[in-house]
């Protein structure tokens, strides 16, 4: 059984036709739209906007499996880098989001796939970023009565 | 009939690792289903940033020990594409040759495994006993045999022992005559078909949107896999199917696996005949430019992935590990419910687990 | 407490107990009978070495894999290494074993459970530390969320250094268990 091919190269290759979607679908949050190399692009998203875009990347630009969530700890934020996958265009998008230090909250995206529940429990668990409207936003790796979150720099063990 | 939470774990005779799975049960029917890890959490990622690059390398190794090559390769392949180096063409083509041994290997050892927790015992000991062979190349290979700390960013760490080219073949020809042995002890088990053909169904949506990988997603008919649809090494050259099996069930998933022992054999030979000569390693770099790399490897249990921050020193600042069991085990649920408990051993042994790279 | 049978006393003297009644009982008679006086002295000389020949070539560990050395461990037991044939069965429950086989690091998570395993194991038990997670956490001995060593809560009786350990170490470890076994003869009734 195959899944269907890649679309066709007409108005522009596929990498490009995502990253214009995304950008005329929403012009105030979408920025920094590049081609790392062939079949990976990667788009900066405020975080406001995040659950809608990630809907839209899943029902019609085809991306249907997150592949990864990280959680970076710079000085001044907290960054989530979502890594989704399209396997019908064979596509990866690396979508960045940014979130305060003070105030470390995003949308859940685990109702629009069902792969990023996991993944998101393990960020709150090791780095403390909340994720609203999770169905169960509890510790996974940890026993149940850490303090603590490990991966935080000011964290040291 | 009352219903009730029972507690399989975290020591059980289910050979694969250190977890918790609470099933909730009414009579013999499992209801709900519960899986807890983090009995393996050592805290891989923060010890990390205390390594320099070169010394992550065995760290890597025992993130998933049923199958160490492929994550140090992984580690190391995202770590070149965070430094922009490029690998010599001798040094790919021995990795896919180290990779492809290790797949049989680690298939062989799920094998032995899965034949254990259903009670055959037979199955245990032949493909032990065949997965030794391999072990003995990567022995003479590298010089250990489980956690072989092998690759080096830039290329391998030296060249191939004398008489591998040879050795290798050989076990190639002998592991495609004990695939026809294996199929016929299997496949001719009927309390094997019994257990395994239309249990544990996880349909083609749920795979998907669940971010399930590996063997298990290809058991539910989807056709992809890493090596073809988003290529890295020299694996473009190469020429094999995918294996995919369009029944969702746990018989779909150990044809998958069977499949690809035979397609990892027939990569092997291609790219022992298409070696070219040269360097098997570029010196890389002490210190990291500031950026990120992404790596992605087809895992023999799914898709594995890292993700580097690099910051200017010769540590990393940030590594993420993507593991494809972490994810799998989440849709263990969705398999689980409306079968009796004693196909949960069989549900559970089709997934492959390996809770090292899981806890990280 | 020695009851008659009121019925039939031609039959002869007939003891009844209730249950808790004979286990008091047959502590009091055994322990001034066997193991307080000679009696208990003398089949403890005919005896422990038969015994202990038995225990020394029928040790069993539990099924417990936690690391890569648990792969040595299950490999130990295949057709190449076999250590079947030193009697050495692995068993899934740890009521009916006799070694702990400790082989990767103990996380935090794990600690409460490892030590109710080894509280589970009747006596005469014994522990084997495998590998160098085990011994003292081995590459991960700086990370934050395990325990540096077994022997920190648990005592160990053998160590097998190596990472991973050869399944060769692990079935030397396994002969010089027997050795121990030997060299510690202790009578089962009394104890010395």
């Amino acid at each position: 059984m195959d899944i269907e091919k890649a679309p066709s190269m007409i108005d522009g290759n596929p990498e490009e036709k995502v990253l214009r979607s995304l950008a005329e679908g929403f012009p105030r949050t979408i920025s920094g739209g590049e081609k790392l190399k062939s079949g990976v692009i990667r788009a900066h998203v405020e975080r406001t906007d995040l659950y809608a875009v990630c809907q839209t990347l899943r029902d019609s630009l085809g991306f249907e499996h997150i592949s990864m969530i990280s959680a970076v700890d710079y000085p001044d934020r907290f960054e989530l880098v979502y890594h989704i996958t399209s396997y019908q265009s064979r596509l990866l998008l690396e979508l960045v989001t940014g979130t305060p230090k003070d105030d470390p909250g995003v949308d859940s995206v685990s109702s629009v796939w069902g792969g990023a529940n996991w993944q998101e429990r393990e960020a709150y668990d090791l780095m403390g970023v909340v994720f609203r409207n999770h169905p169960k936003l509890e510790r996974i790796l940890l026993p149940m009565d850490t303090m603590f979150h490990p991966l935080r720099k000011d964290f040291k063990g | 009939m009352a219903e009730m939470w029972i507690n399989m774990g975290p020591q059980h005779p289910m050979t694969h690792g250190l977890w918790n799975l609470k099933v909730k049960v009414d009579g013999e029917t499992v209801v709900d289903a519960e899986p807890e890890v983090g009995y393996l959490h050592r805290g891989v990622e923060k010890i990390c940033e205390d390594r320099t690059y070169p010394q992550i390398i065995p760290i890597a190794d025992r993130l998933c020990y049923g199958s160490s090559l492929t994550w140090s390769h992984l580690y190391c392949m995202t770590v070149e594409d965070l430094m922009d180096l490029k690998v010599p063409p001798r040094a790919e083509h021995i990795r896919v040759v180290a990779i492809e041994m290790q797949r049989i290997a680690s298939h062989l050892m799920w094998l032995a495994a899965y034949a254990v927790d259903l009670g055959m015992m037979a199955g245990f000991l032949y493909a032990m006993r065949d997965r030794e062979i391999f072990i003995d190349l990567l022995q003479a290979l590298s010089g250990s045999r489980i956690t072989y700390n092998y690759p080096r960013i830039g290329g391998v760490a030296h060249d191939l022992p004398p008489n591998f080219q040879r050795d290798a073949l050989r076990a190639c020809d002998y592991m495609d005559k004990k695939l026809k042995e294996y199929e016929d002890l299997y496949d001719g088990s009927t309390v094997f078909l019994m257990r395994n053909q239309g249990v544990g169904i996880l349909r083609r949506e749920d795979a998907m949107n669940l971010g399930v990988t590996g063997p298990t997603m290809r058991g539910s008919g989807i056709a992809y896999d890493l090596r073809k649809d988003h290529p890295y090494s020299v694996y473009p050259d190469m020429d094999f199917e995918v294996a995919s099996h369009p029944d969702c069930d746990c018989y779909a998933r150990y044809r998958v696996r069977m499949v690809e022992m035979r397609e990892s054999a027939r990569i092997i030979r291609q790219a022992l005949a298409k070696m070219p000569q040269g360097k098997w390693r570029t010196i890389a770099p002490r210190t990291a430019p500031e950026g990120t790399g992404i790596g992605r490897v087809e895992d023999p249990r799914g898709e594995g992935m890292m993700y580097v921050v690099g910051d200017g020193t010769d540590k990393p600042y940030r590594l993420k590990i993507r593991s494809p069991i972490f994810v799998s085990v989440s849709a263990a649920p969705k398999m689980l419910i409306g079968y009796k408990v004693a196909d949960v051993v069989a549900i559970m042994g089709t997934l492959d687990m390996c809770i090292g790279e899981t806890d990280r | 407490m020695n009851g008659e049978d009121q019925a039939s006393p031609s039959v002869g003297q007939v003891m009844m107990f209730k249950s808790k009644e004979f286990l008091k009982w047959s502590d009091e008679v055994m322990e001034v009978v066997l193991k307080r006086s000679a009696v208990g002295g003398s089949i403890d000389v005919l005896t422990t070495d038969f015994f202990n020949w038995a225990t020394r070539n029928s040790i069993y560990p539990l099924h417990f894999g936690i690391m890569c050395c648990a792969l040595e461990m299950a490999v130990a037991s295949a057709p190449r290494f076999d250590a079947q044939r030193f009697g050495v069965i692995y068993r899934s429950t740890p009521r009916q074993c006799d070694v702990l086989l400790v082989n990767g690091p103990v996380s935090k998570k794990l600690k409460p459970a490892l030590r109710r395993l080894y509280d589970q194991m009747p006596e005469p038990k014994w522990v084997i530390a495998m590998g160098e997670c085990a011994i003292s956490g081995g590459p991960f001995w700086s990370g934050y969320s395990i325990v540096q060593g077994v022997d920190k809560f648990i005592p160990v009786d053998i160590y097998i250094p190596g990472c991973p350990a050869r399944p060769e170490a692990l079935i030397d470890s396994f002969l010089k268990l027997q050795k121990l076994i030997k060299e510690n003869k202790k009578g089962l009734l009394t104890g010395r």
